[in-house]
């Protein structure tokens, strides 16, 4: 479909609200239920929302009173946070929008990380499988070193989604003494630098390459 | 006794007799008469009886054979209309079917963006709301051909239109959608809040609220209290096109007095936006 939504089913009850006087004064107040379900990718939806719908002799006015939002899977924590933020709101298009977008945001993680892990099968290891929020790079030769990267992919107040990556360092003791140039305490704010300039798949292939050329 | 009667003298005992004997005689008959009578009677009777039986049975049968017919009649006749209603069943299920499909496509409107076939290529809506507001609805006509372009549009001329669809359209629909979705829906936020401004909060406006076209530039003089004799000018700025709050904004106490409170509100403003 045009958005990435597959709905797959749809009720509506109307009930009409509109009382003796206000027929008088020519205004009609009607109420919507409206149920929704459907799907984006892997992550299904069901909505109950209701619409107040107010026509008088100059306007048309349509509120929606109230929104219910059921997702599953609710392994994505990110997503639920959101999903109570558009509640509040009663803000269906929002909710729409970024559920578009973070579901394009994971299935893109989930792509660029199953890339570097066929592309580097020993080196790169994936806690949680195919969904998983980190990717672990670590050295065959040099065990015990290990660079983590965390793909958050965060809503904020207005529905804008965004990727947002950090590296976390896993180094033997030994090593840490060694490190005069502090290289492993300014690597977090380095990779970040990294990205901006090279984005996201060439600056995890660079750091992969650095742990690939210890063995060498 | 021979003929003694033969030779009929003018006698009446012979006549007595043979009186007396066919008087006895018709006595004698009269009984078997009778019981002939009565054997035909009976006969009749039975005869009759048998024929009643037999019209009874012919009757019963004749009832059975209604009832039975009648039976089958209705069952027949059933069967005709339980066949006629599975037909209307089926013809029901399909039409209902057909009902909650174009339900569904219905709606797709809430989710913001949704289109409709045409001739040559897709009509898109994009629906807009504010804070559970529902608003104006947009349409964009696109022409699926090599290169794609907008055949026609709802899309008002201080929207940023041409960019993004030079941006995106050719390599990216979706994002080109969802660009302008957003553009669109965060300029009907702005418009709705500037027109509750003008609505609701009229008594406290000293001047009518100045707004260009886009509703990202607000400006507008108020007072806080309305029976208070100061005053405010405030002027908001929306650098953001996709957002509907304000990224400067600017207030300034018009009065002789100078106000504590103008200070405290310039910084609410400031550090809220």
């Amino acid at each position: 479909m045009l958005t990435g939504f597959n709905i797959t089913d749809y009720s509506k009850k109307t009930e009409d609200l509109t009382s003796t006087e206000m027929t008088e004064e020519s205004i009609k107040k009607v109420l919507q239920r409206h149920r929704l379900s459907g799907s984006c990718h892997v992550v299904t939806f069901q909505l109950e929302f209701q619409i107040l719908e107010i026509q008088n002799k100059e306007n048309l006015s349509s509120v929606i009173t109230d929104l219910s939002i059921v997702m599953e899977p609710t392994e994505y924590s990110e997503l639920s946070e959101f999903v109570s933020r558009a509640e509040e709101r009663r803000d269906l298009f929002m909710f729409f929008r970024g559920l578009h977008f973070f579901v394009e945001w994971c299935e893109y993680r989930k792509r660029t990380f199953k890339y570097f892990k066929d592309k580097y099968p020993d080196m790169v290891h994936l806690p949680k499988g195919a969904c998983s929020l980190c990717m672990g790079i670590r050295s065959t030769s040099r065990p015990g070193f290990e660079l983590v990267i965390v793909w958050r992919i965060q809503i904020d107040e207005e529905g804008k989604v965004s990727p947002v990556l950090d590296l976390l360092t896993k180094i033997p003791q030994r090593a840490l003494e060694l490190d005069k140039n502090r290289v492993i305490e300014t690597a977090p704010l380095s990779f970040r630098t990294l990205l901006g300039v090279l984005g996201i798949e060439a600056a995890v292939e660079c750091l992969i390459r650095l742990l690939h050329a210890g063995n060498e | 006794m021979e003929q003694a009667n033969s030779v009929r003298p003018d006698g009446e005992p012979k006549a007595g007799i043979l009186a007396h004997l066919e008087g006895l005689e018709a006595q004698m008959s009269r009984p078997c008469k009778r019981s002939k009578e009565l054997q035909q009677a009976r006969a009749e009777e039975s005869a009759l009886g048998t024929k009643i039986h037999e019209l009874r049975r012919l009757r019963d049968k004749l009832r059975a054979e209604v009832n039975q017919q009648r039976a089958r009649g209705k069952a027949s006749s059933a069967n005709v209309e339980s066949g006629q209603t599975v037909e209307i069943g089926e013809q029901e299920v399909l039409e209902r079917k057909q009902e909650s499909v174009k339900a569904i496509l219905q709606a797709y409107r809430f989710t913001g963006l949704s289109g409709k076939q045409t001739s040559r290529g897709v009509c898109v809506c994009i629906s807009t709301a504010f804070e559970g507001n529902l608003l104006d609805s947009y349409f964009v006509d696109l022409v699926i051909q090599r290169p794609l372009w907008i055949h026609h549009h709802s899309i008002p001329v201080f929207i940023p239109l041409e960019k993004i669809a030079a941006k995106y359209l050719q390599t990216d629909v979706q994002r080109f959608l969802f660009s302008l979705c957003e553009s669109l829906n965060a300029y009907a936020g702005r418009k709705y809040q500037a027109d509750r401004l003008q609505s609701d909060f009229a008594a406290f406006l000293i001047r009518p609220l100045q707004r260009n076209s886009l509703c990202n530039l607000l400006s507008f003089t108020y007072k806080v209290d309305l029976m208070g004799q100061s005053s405010f000018c405030a002027r908001l700025l929306y650098k953001d096109l996709t957002a509907t709050l304000p990224t400067d904004a600017t207030v300034t106490y018009q009065g002789k007095r100078k106000d504590g409170h103008a200070e405290k509100y310039c910084h609410m403003l400031h550090s809220s936006a």
